[in-house]
């Protein structure tokens, strides 16, 4: 039975085009349907589109969604790529 | 699309603009956003660097983007499609390449993040086509 996991990170900067385009990137290799939450809108994050679309910004409370027989690694996955790449901003 | 290991190659992208500047900043920016790993090609202007498409710029942009999972070609506007088109009647018919229908910057950043996370060509292509339904506000 496929697995569906959840975290909640708090952002460290905003989440514009580069950390959107990592995380989507990274969303892409794993075979489970993974989604962003932030402030009640929920993207897909294999949508890079989607995700900038959230325009989350930092200190705000993101959730990542996964389900499927990867679903805790790519959460895990995108919760670490989050922290790095929201540090470096832009 | 399915998880894959992680390879070189990826499906290539080519960017036909009337304007040389406009294709090239779309492919500096789908690159940024993409992380680099994806060979985009900047299809734009004439041969003698008006606005305009080549047909020439084109042929030899599908050439430098095939890797060997095939290449997904994003037009600006009307009579990009024309010269695009045209080039692609006069290819081998065993050439893997597809025309997307897809806002023009949306779709290269959309299409360029979908092939750098491993996505086959159908993929790419869908990827740049829904860009279509993003909204921005």
């Amino acid at each position: 039975m496929p697995a569906s996991y959840e975290q909640q990170i708090t952002l460290v900067g905003d989440l514009h085009a580069r950390p959107a385009g990592a995380l989507a990137v990274a969303a892409g290799r794993f075979a489970s349907a993974v989604s962003v939450t932030a402030s009640g809108s929920t993207a897909d994050a294999k949508s890079v589109l989607g995700v900038m679309g959230l325009g989350a910004t930092s200190g705000q409370h993101i959730t990542i969604s996964a389900a499927g027989p990867d679903a805790r690694e790519a959460v895990a996955a995108l919760i670490a790529i989050l922290g790095e790449a929201t540090k470096v901003g832009s | 699309m399915t998880a894959q290991p992680v390879s070189t190659g990826t499906v290539g992208i080519v960017l036909v603009s009337h304007s040389a500047e406009l294709a090239a900043g779309a492919a500096h920016l789908a690159a940024q956003v993409s992380g680099g790993t994806v060979t985009i090609i900047a299809a734009g202007g004439t041969d003698d660097g008006e606005l305009g498409t080549s047909a020439a710029k084109v042929e030899r942009g599908l050439r430098l983007a095939e890797s060997g999972l095939g290449v997904v070609v994003l037009p600006d506007l009307g009579s990009a499609v024309l010269t695009v088109r045209a080039v692609l009647e006069d290819e081998d018919p065993a050439t893997n390449v597809v025309m997307a229908d897809a806002p023009f910057v949306e779709g290269a950043v959309a299409a360029t993040v979908t092939a750098a996370a491993g996505g086959d060509i159908k993929a790419v292509a869908a990827a740049a086509e829904e860009a279509r339904n993003a909204r921005k506000l």
